[in-house]
């Protein structure tokens, strides 16, 4: 049962085990400090039926997104290596969902068609920083202006990102 | 029957994808809810005090940088955060600065890229968003 067990968790997945690991931590805090689980359970309930609404709303966005936004699109719009292109690369990536190494893939096609790794840089910056299935998240928690500023902020910091890459690389140039 | 195809298929992946999330997102608000019942304001303001803006943004930009996991996690975390008055420059760096880049993915990336692609993204991801967490301050808090 046990080894059983070892064996599932050995093949499970980093997010997974983040997970069960934070939960490891909460019930061992839970028990050190001798919290009542079912009180801070009640106690929250409105807390927790908010986070689970808008964990729904965020994997329909991020479902509808998977299908309506190819990999193949992406590559499409990146072909060429302009300056104008960090731009595009990090809107890009702001309207790809999924986990990072979920892009990694697509990451790695895009270098073997060629594309310059500043682009890529300010890709996986828009990617990471926001995405479509945290506008339920941030939306619903910080509100609508919060989430704009993210936007208007992601959308500086992906060129940005790409530009000191551009840079850094004069200092330490990438092997190819 | 091409359409019910592609409908099955919609609906099998969603979910597959809303109950993994869901398991992540649990976890982390369990965390989030069990440290609330630890801390309370008068200790957040304790520290807001003593610890000067832009530290108060390195320390999240640190924290945020080695805290692994998806990126969906931490928002009962945030939520919580935000409930005891934490400033949105902390906040908004803590969001970026997460998923950025972490030591597991810094790995992936050396293994694609050679260990220059992620050593330079991390420099840069590291003055990025020091810069967002600064300019919060500045513009929103």
């Amino acid at each position: 049962m046990i080894k059983k067990l070892t064996d599932k968790f050995k093949i499970a997945s980093p997010d997974i085990k983040v997970a069960l690991f934070l939960i490891l931590i909460s019930i061992i805090l839970l028990l050190f400090f001798q919290k009542n689980l079912i009180t801070l359970l009640t106690e929250n309930l409105s807390v927790i039926i908010k986070i689970i609404y808008l964990t729904i709303i965020a994997v329909g966005i991020s479902t509808l997104i998977h299908f309506l936004l190819p990999a193949e699109s992406i590559e499409q719009h990146l072909k060429q290596n302009k300056l104008i292109y960090l731009f595009y690369a990090t809107i890009l990536g702001i309207l790809t969902p999924g986990p990072v190494y979920a892009i990694y893939p697509i990451i790695v096609v895009l270098k073997k068609k060629g594309i310059q790794n500043h682009i890529l840089v300010s890709y996986l910056t828009g990617q990471t920083i926001v995405g479509p299935a945290r506008i339920p998240f941030e939306v619903g928690i910080f509100g609508l202006k919060f989430f704009i500023y993210r936007i208007i902020l992601s959308i500086f910091m992906g060129p940005v990102a790409g530009l000191l890459y551009l840079l850094f690389s004069k200092i330490l140039p990438d092997k190819d | 029957m091409t359409t019910l195809t592609k409908a099955k298929e919609v609906k099998i992946y969603f979910f597959q994808k809303l109950w993994r999330t869901l398991f992540l997102i649990c976890a982390g608000l369990l965390f989030a809810l069990t440290l609330s019942t630890l801390f309370d304001t008068s200790l957040v303001e304790g520290l807001k005090d003593k610890i000067n803006k832009p530290m108060q943004i390195l320390y999240a930009e640190i924290i945020g940088f080695i805290s692994p996991g998806p990126r969906y996690i931490l928002y009962p975390i945030l939520m919580k955060l935000k409930e005891f008055g934490v400033g949105t420059g902390v906040i908004i760096t803590l969001i970026s600065g997460h998923v950025l880049i972490e030591p597991s993915t810094g790995f992936v990336e050396s293994g694609f890229f050679g260990y220059r692609f992620p050593l330079k993204r991390f420099i840069v991801s590291f003055i990025i968003t020091f810069f967002a967490g600064i300019l919060t301050i500045v513009l929103i808090d």
